[in-house]
């Protein structure tokens, strides 16, 4: 039985067979995605990868942070407000929570996702690769209030 | 008997004025130290000189070169600025209150001032730089909400306090600039007594920190921020083992008996802690490593905590000494019934929600059994803030029942105007409930759906009520007529999204004068009304506050033009200048 968790927006390639591991993360390719990968430096990584297991902008990270309407409501303070946010990595079918209120950058939330999807064993051996290499090209995008997947990072943290 | 022999003593009224003074030094309570100052013109005389500690509320209530002059001997002073909705955002950045003039005043006035308090207000680094050059034996400096500095301001504070006690830096905006703020402290300065930069983001510099901390023997108070690393905060208690509160700043750490053993060993050291807090995340694992303190425990703060389950409960039940308790609805109603038969002594609780806005489907089993629960079996529950999603009138009545010796109840129903979940009526008779058993309730927050009829019972019960905070309540301008006609205590008053007018406001203008503030967004008013009070009464001051993308000269709106927000207090001071363009003072 697979446990399907995640969220994803009306024009991604379904991750209908949740079971990670086997499943490559090819299928995002497909998928008229707008995002780029965030952690592409130099053009060295893309060639490294090779073999086909999966490419460029292979993984992505996808987090629901909801619709806010009421300003100012629940009454609770903005470190408190941001609280928590679902996290799902393609191919990974068991989403994970993030407390945003717990970071103060972009730099920090990118860190604890690492640690959260990268060094847990049950990651496949594609994602193995790209973890002691300490960075990868993982693309982390958000759902606004709008319902439009957005790139982290491009406004400021606060 | 016969008269005493020997000289009259002097008329009480011609003793000299430092028997007043000394006199008055019993008299802390600054409502009884006013008191006296009205009894006669030496008693004030008296009052005035010998007044330690100044609290200023509203820091736009009077000009700061006033108070100064009026209380020359201050050592101690706390301003607050913004007004408590500034908290979720309701406030525009530039509003105002801003901590410059209180320090220039404090300055030229206060020499000797020991210790300084900012709450919810606009602080530069030019104001630290001035705090560290001004006050020869400045010792505390504690800021709470402000905005407006970074590290830098900080690093002239410690280079340049060199009595300095306390450093509190409590949910402050700071920028960070640099880390050598804590590295500014010299080597051979040993006074800190207690340091909280909890809500500082960047890294600090560890070294520093722990011979700091290694040679300042009397601190008592240390609150780490999110980038120290658990390893780090047990090599630090190793250091301070007379430590009495801590914050341990966030640890997200996996399993490792060897910094299990560290952190256990390190925790059985302080055998006087007795206030605990931290962002825990991810650290069920490690909360046994914490068990030697928890009976020692009088406060813990877990409301930034993700801990959850079995493993949080054991830890809390063993908290049998505790007294305040701030939790996320993550400990469910199951949590808080065992919290209600291990915390005898518990005398504030607050649960805050761990998804506000719903993005995890809301699942969290917290209702208001919880409440129930504990206050059922907290005997000495007094303060209660509480978030959840459902509420019963039936469960507000039997907690009024309980628990009459509430001071203070706030209850944040997560949708607004949700009725009883039961019978899907209003929540007016819970909350009549409330206030008519509680008769020594000082603060009420309501929320859920209701109507005029509550406010009713409030206005007619709660003659201790100093603080009201009302949101998407209410039917008409009876209800808010209701309160201000009532409410003999009352002082301040913040409502959102209610029904009101202009009509209740003006009938009780007169009350606004007895009141610190009033503030009232997405109600019902119009810019002719707020005109009429302001000229009504001239001793207040009514600010419109518009949203900043859009300002309007309120001199070319019509009388009926619907006022977006309203900030209404008293002041001896008169209209403040230095307002925003999105502020217009009628």
């Amino acid at each position: 039985m697979e446990l399907e968790l995640g969220l994803a927006p009306p024009n991604h390639a379904h991750p209908a067979a949740g079971s990670c591991g086997k499943r490559t993360c090819t299928e995002p390719f497909g998928a008229p995605k707008a995002t780029l990968p965030l952690f592409l430096r130099d053009d060295e990584d893309s060639n490294d990868r090779g073999g086909g297991e999966h490419g460029v902008g292979a993984c992505e990270w996808e987090m629901c942070t909801g619709k806010r309407k009421l300003v100012g409501w629940p009454p609770v303070r903005s470190a408190r407000r941001r609280g928590h946010v679902k996290v799902r990595m393609e191919g990974v079918p068991i989403g994970r929570k993030v407390d945003l209120s717990l970071h103060g950058s972009y730099d920090e939330l990118i860190r604890t996702l690492r640690l959260m999807f990268l060094t847990s064993s049950h990651q496949g051996p594609s994602i193995c690769k790209h973890r002691r290499r300490g960075r990868g090209p993982y693309a982390v995008t958000y759902e606004d209030g709008d319902g439009d997947w957005l790139l982290v990072g491009d406004v400021p943290w606060e | 008997m016969g008269r005493a022999a020997g000289p009259a003593a002097p008329p009480w009224h011609s003793l000299p004025d430092e028997v007043w003074e000394h006199a008055f030094s019993f008299l802390p309570a600054d409502a009884d130290r006013g008191a006296a100052a009205c009894a006669c013109h030496g008693w004030l005389r008296a009052e005035r000189r010998s007044r330690r500690r100044l609290v200023v509320p509203n820091c736009y209530a009077t000009d700061p070169r006033d108070a100064v002059d009026r209380f020359p001997s201050v050592r101690a002073a706390e301003v607050k600025g913004k007004p408590h909705f500034a908290d979720f955002g309701l406030l525009p950045p530039s509003w105002g209150a801003y901590a410059a003039p209180w320090v220039a005043a404090a300055a030229d006035g206060w020499p000797l001032l020991e210790e300084l308090s900012f709450k919810r207000m606009f602080v530069t680094d030019e104001c630290l730089e001035m705090i560290a050059s001004s006050f020869r034996n400045f010792q505390v400096l504690r800021l709470n909400s402000c905005e407006g500095f970074t590290t830098a301001g900080l690093a002239a504070i410690t280079e340049g306090c060199r009595n300095l006690k306390e450093l509190d830096l409590q949910e402050n905006y700071i920028d960070d600039c640099s880390s050598h703020w804590l590295s500014n402290f010299p080597e051979c300065y040993t006074s800190l007594e207690a340091l909280n930069f909890s809500c500082l983001h960047g890294e600090v510099n560890f070294t520093v920190l722990e011979r700091l901390v290694s040679r300042c023997r009397n601190l008592k108070t240390l609150k780490l921020n999110n980038a120290i690393p658990l390893d780090n905060v047990a090599s630090l208690l190793r250091k301070a083992p007379q430590i009495i509160e801590l914050g341990t700043g966030k640890f997200s750490a996996d399993y490792h008996p060897d910094l299990f053993a560290k952190v256990e060993a390190a925790f059985a050291g302080c055998t006087s802690l007795r206030r605990l807090s931290g962002t825990w995340d991810a650290v069920p694992d490690y909360l046994p490593a914490f068990y030697c303190v928890c009976e020692g425990l009088t406060s813990l703060n877990l409301s930034y905590a993700t801990v959850q389950g079995p493993e949080l409960i054991k830890f809390i039940s063993r908290c049998k000494n505790l007294l305040q308790l701030w939790v996320m609805d993550l400990i469910e109603d199951h949590g808080l019934s065992v919290v209600a038969s291990s915390c005898s002594k518990l005398q504030e609780l607050r649960v805050f929600p761990s998804d506000p806005f719903g993005h995890n489907g809301g699942q969290v089993f917290l209702t208001e059994r919880g409440l129930v629960d504990v206050s059922a079996s907290c005997p000495k529950l007094e303060s209660v803030l509480y978030f959840c999603s459902r509420m019963t009138n039936e469960a507000l009545v039997m907690i009024a029942k309980n628990r009459p010796n509430f001071t203070c109840f706030r209850l944040a129903l997560l949708e607004p105007r949700s009725p009883d979940y039961i019978t899907r009526q209003p929540l007016d008779a819970g909350f009549s409930a409330i206030v008519e058993s509680c008769k020594g309730l000082r603060r009420l927050s309501m929320s859920g759906l209701l109507t005029d009829l509550v406010f009713k019972s409030i206005g007619a019960h709660a003659d201790r009520l100093e603080m009201l905070s009302l949101a998407f309540a209410g039917d008409s301008d009876l209800g808010l007529n209701d309160i201000l006609s009532g409410c003999k205590s009352l002082k301040k008053l913040e409502i959102r999204d209610c029904p009101f007018g202009d009509k209740a406001l003006l009938a009780n203008a007169a009350k606004l004068e007895t009141m610190r503030s009033l503030w009232m967004n997405s109600c019902s008013l119009t810019v002719g009304g707020c005109r009429l009070l302001a000229l009504k009464m001239p001793h207040l001051t009514v600010e419109i506050i518009n949203d900043p993308g859009e300002t309007c000269p309120v001199e070319s709106l019509p009388f009926d033009s619907p006022v977006e927000k309203l900030y209404v207090y008293r002041t001896l001071a008169g209209p403040r200048s230095d307002t925003p363009d999105c502020v217009q003072i009628v």
